[in-house]
């Protein structure tokens, strides 16, 4: 905890340590703290806090609360402890949430198996690998004017294709897939918003045509009619939020209203330079969703 | 006299329905709040009467009668008491204490009373005193000015209620006046109490009354330079600590008033030596130790919290100036750690405050002790206190210090919290929304993994790439770094 240095008298003891040197085998002498760039800094300290420290405060009240014959004992008043919420770290991603799974979820969904390119959310790695080998490989193009490179998406099944129509037919004759599966689209209708608003599966909150719908540097470097993609994401991403409601991993308060109000909020900027990238999949913060509030 | 096994209610109150004295109550905490945030916290106490009950207080008379029943007392007779009784009960009425008080040569009537040859009379006007004294309007406190030396000659006396009051009404005009404040160490206060104590301590109640007065004379403001080393340099350490142990007839209530005395002490002043000297730090752990498994065990003794917390206090800024090698002398063969750790999960859903207070104990306890952290992992009480990360409100930022102590001593310590669950509870809390959870967590990551290479490889199955990774975009510089340097420097190289 970070305690207010203007109030506290705060005396940290970390180095004295060297009387106990025998024992000492942790971190007072490794190398580690001597390695150039090392910023972890903890070392054991001493809080010394002084009477009129914040921490204090509510036993405090107690003692005043009793000598004032307002003291009850029973448990009826004192509140719960609070439980830390879980928030994702992206820069410019505010969403917090109360459990472990939502975070999850909500990490999973936006923030992993993206394009570094076209910084498009794949469900999976496998989709990532087939979207960037289509869609950014030069070296694919080319190839696939003389074979075929289109592979089939289901996993296990292993045909390909000469072209990516011949794929989605194969798609949906032989593995019963929708035509308008969100996964498949073809570079070419990249900016063709196809409004479907029927079903989607729980990962489908695609960062989808737009290329980026932040402010700031982006902004500068797309130039695109971004007023439009709002309009349409904000549209899409109320559906999506509509079925993410319905999901089982999110909490049963019925939040669609709010949510709603929340979708004409202006987004938050996205800060990662577009240079950084981790391998393939980067994990991007853009603009998700925001997550459940409380 | 309140006791604390009532439920009591302000003056005012004949018996109010629950409701409405809840209200009030969340209001005066309110009001307490705000008073302690502005440094202005103080409280008073008003000693009834032994016919009196609270439930049943009279609603005072009106301000004409204090006129009317000093004019009568002024003008000499031999029925003076039959007068002051009325005259104590009016003036428990607020506005009537001004009035009194601007009345001319009100206030040498009382002290004349105070100190003539009726004892009874003495009585009544100690008790008029005190009913000015518990005025919420500081004028009133410079107005007893004259009445100060008598009350603190009084102190060596003996008659037990009549102490007491004097006792109480001193601590009562010592916080609302600087100037009273002044002239009451001028004219030996301390001493004062020194000698009532002693002269009384078989005495709970009077023991009692001396430790709120010395309580209220701790809280002003320069207390450190003005009060504290007389206090120390007197009988006073000694004494409050010989008071410590309740006694289980009269009650926790003498002991609270000391142990908040002692904690004024130790949290106003950084001298701990006369304390330390006087083994403050052995006897508050033992008390400690006890009623906290009293606490432990679902005692609901009321009040006994209102105990633990000043010790609570206590030790943790005595451990804080006790340097590493003494700790163990000190502590004289006190088990801190175990009951600290039951401590604080006894008490995290039903007084958090007082647990976050626990915690912060164990994290000075732990700080320089190697011992205290290898007993943390030999009595198995780590899985306890990561039971505890998900707590916020400063319970998991110290939680993680705690551990983070252990894991700073030793490798095999790191080894061993490594093997106890740490690695997929820092899981949890590296993705927590608050920073300094998160900072102390890679902290805590970064030592574990550099004392063991398989660590590293366990975090990854972990699941604990991802969110490392997506800790290097976290909008705080300080958590990027740690967190590309852990994964360039030692996790990612191992692969």
């Amino acid at each position: 905890m970070m305690l207010q240095p203007d109030v506290v008298q705060f005396i940290a003891m970390g180095g004295s340590q060297t009387h106990n040197g025998d024992e000492e085998e942790g971190f007072r002498g490794a190398a580690e703290q001597q390695v150039e760039g090392n910023p972890f800094t903890f070392s054991p300290q001493l809080l010394r806090l002084h009477r009129d420290h914040e921490l204090f405060e509510d036993g405090d009240v107690f003692r005043h609360m009793y000598l004032q014959d307002l003291f009850i004992s029973e448990a009826e008043e004192q509140p719960a402890p609070s439980v830390s919420e879980f928030g994702c770290h992206i820069s410019g991603c505010r969403a917090v949430f109360s459990t472990l799974h939502e975070y999850e979820h909500h990490y999973n969904s936006l923030h992993r198996h993206v394009c570094c390119s076209c910084r498009r959310s794949l469900p999976s790695a496998r989709l990532l690998d087939i979207h960037i080998q289509e869609w950014h490989d030069s070296l694919f193009t080319i190839l696939a004017q003389k074979q075929d490179m289109y592979l089939c998406l289901v996993e296990g099944c292993g045909q390909k294709f000469r072209t990516s129509q011949q794929r989605k037919d194969h798609l949906i004759r032989l593995h019963k897939y929708p035509p308008d599966f969100r996964f498949d689209k073809s570079r070419k209708e990249r900016g063709t918003r196809e409004a479907s608003r029927e079903q989607r599966t729980d990962t489908a909150v695609e960062a989808a045509d737009d290329v980026c719908r932040s402010e700031g540097v982006c902004e500068v470097m797309c130039g695109v009619e971004s007023n439009q993609l709002e309009r349409e994401e904000s549209m899409e991403t109320h559906a999506s939020s509509e079925e993410a409601a319905q999901s089982e991993d999110f909490s049963a308060s019925a939040q669609t209203p709010e949510t709603n109000t929340e979708r004409l909020k202006p987004r938050y900027s996205y800060r990662v330079p577009k240079t950084v990238c981790f391998g393939h999949g980067s994990v991007r913060g853009f603009r998700g969703q925001r997550g459940r509030r409380k | 006299m309140w006791r604390l096994n009532k439920v009591r209610h302000k003056a005012g109150g004949h018996a109010n329905s629950l409701e409405e004295l809840r209200t009030k109550r969340r209001e005066k905490e309110r009001a307490l709040r705000q008073a302690r945030r502005d440094r202005q916290l103080v409280s008073k106490r008003l000693l009834l009467n032994e016919d009196e009950e609270q439930d049943t207080m009279e609603v005072a008379p009106g301000e004409q009668d204090v006129v009317t029943l000093f004019q009568i007392l002024q003008h000499g007779g031999t029925e003076k008491e039959a007068f002051l009784r009325p005259l104590s009960k009016a003036l428990r009425d607020p506005s009537a204490q001004l009035t009194f008080i601007k009345l001319e040569n009100s206030m040498h009537l009382l002290v004349g009373l105070l100190t003539g040859s009726d004892a009874r009379c003495r009585l009544q006007a100690v008790r008029c005193l005190h009913e000015l004294s518990h005025s919420p309007h500081t004028s009133v406190a410079s107005a007893c000015l004259p009445a100060t030396p008598y009350l603190l000659t009084y102190l060596s006396g003996q008659s037990t209620k009549f102490t007491e009051l004097c006792l109480y009404t001193l601590g009562n005009i010592c916080p609302d006046s600087e100037r009273v404040k002044e002239r009451l160490l001028a004219q030996g206060v301390i001493p004062a109490l020194a000698g009532c104590i002693q002269n009384h301590r078989h005495n709970l109640a009077v023991v009692e009354a001396a430790g709120f007065a010395l309580f209220q004379l701790l809280q002003s403001k320069d207390a450190a330079q003005k009060v504290i080393p007389t206090v120390l340099a007197s009988s006073l350490p000694s004494q409050l600590l010989s008071v410590l142990t309740p006694d289980p007839d009269f009650g926790l209530a003498p002991a609270i008033e000391c142990a908040w005395c002692l904690h004024s002490l130790t949290s106003s002043s950084e001298d701990h030596r006369e304390l330390l000297a006087q083994g403050a730090l052995r006897q508050c752990c033992s008390l400690l130790v006890s009623l906290g498994g009293a606490v432990a065990d679902g005692n609901t003794d009321q009040g006994l919290e209102l105990l633990v917390c000043p010790l609570l206090r206590c030790v943790g800024n005595l451990l804080s100036s006790c340097p590493a090698e003494a700790l163990h002398s000190q502590l004289g063969g006190v088990d801190l750690v175990a009951p600290l750790c039951e401590l604080v999960v006894a008490l995290l859903h039903t007084l958090p405050a007082l647990a976050k207070e626990t915690a912060w104990v164990l994290n000075n306890l732990t700080a320089h002790s190697t011992e205290s952290c290898s007993a943390l992992l030999t009595l198995n009480l780590v899985p306890r206190l990561l039971e505890l990360l998900p707590f916020s409100q400063g319970i998991n930022t110290m939680v993680l210090r705690v551990l983070a102590n252990v894991a700073h001593k030793k490798k095999e310590f790191c080894v061993r919290l490594a093997e106890l669950g740490l690695l997929s509870a820092l899981t949890a809390t590296l993705k927590m929304a608050d920073q300094n959870v998160v900072t102390l967590s890679l902290e805590v990551l970064f030592m574990i993994i550099v004392s063991c290479p398989q660590i590293a490889e366990q975090f990854v199955s972990h699941g604990g790439l991802s969110v490392l990774e997506a800790i290097q975009y976290n909008s705080d510089g300080e958590v990027r770094r740690r967190a590309t340097y852990l994964l360039e420097q030692h996790i990612l190289t191992e692969k």
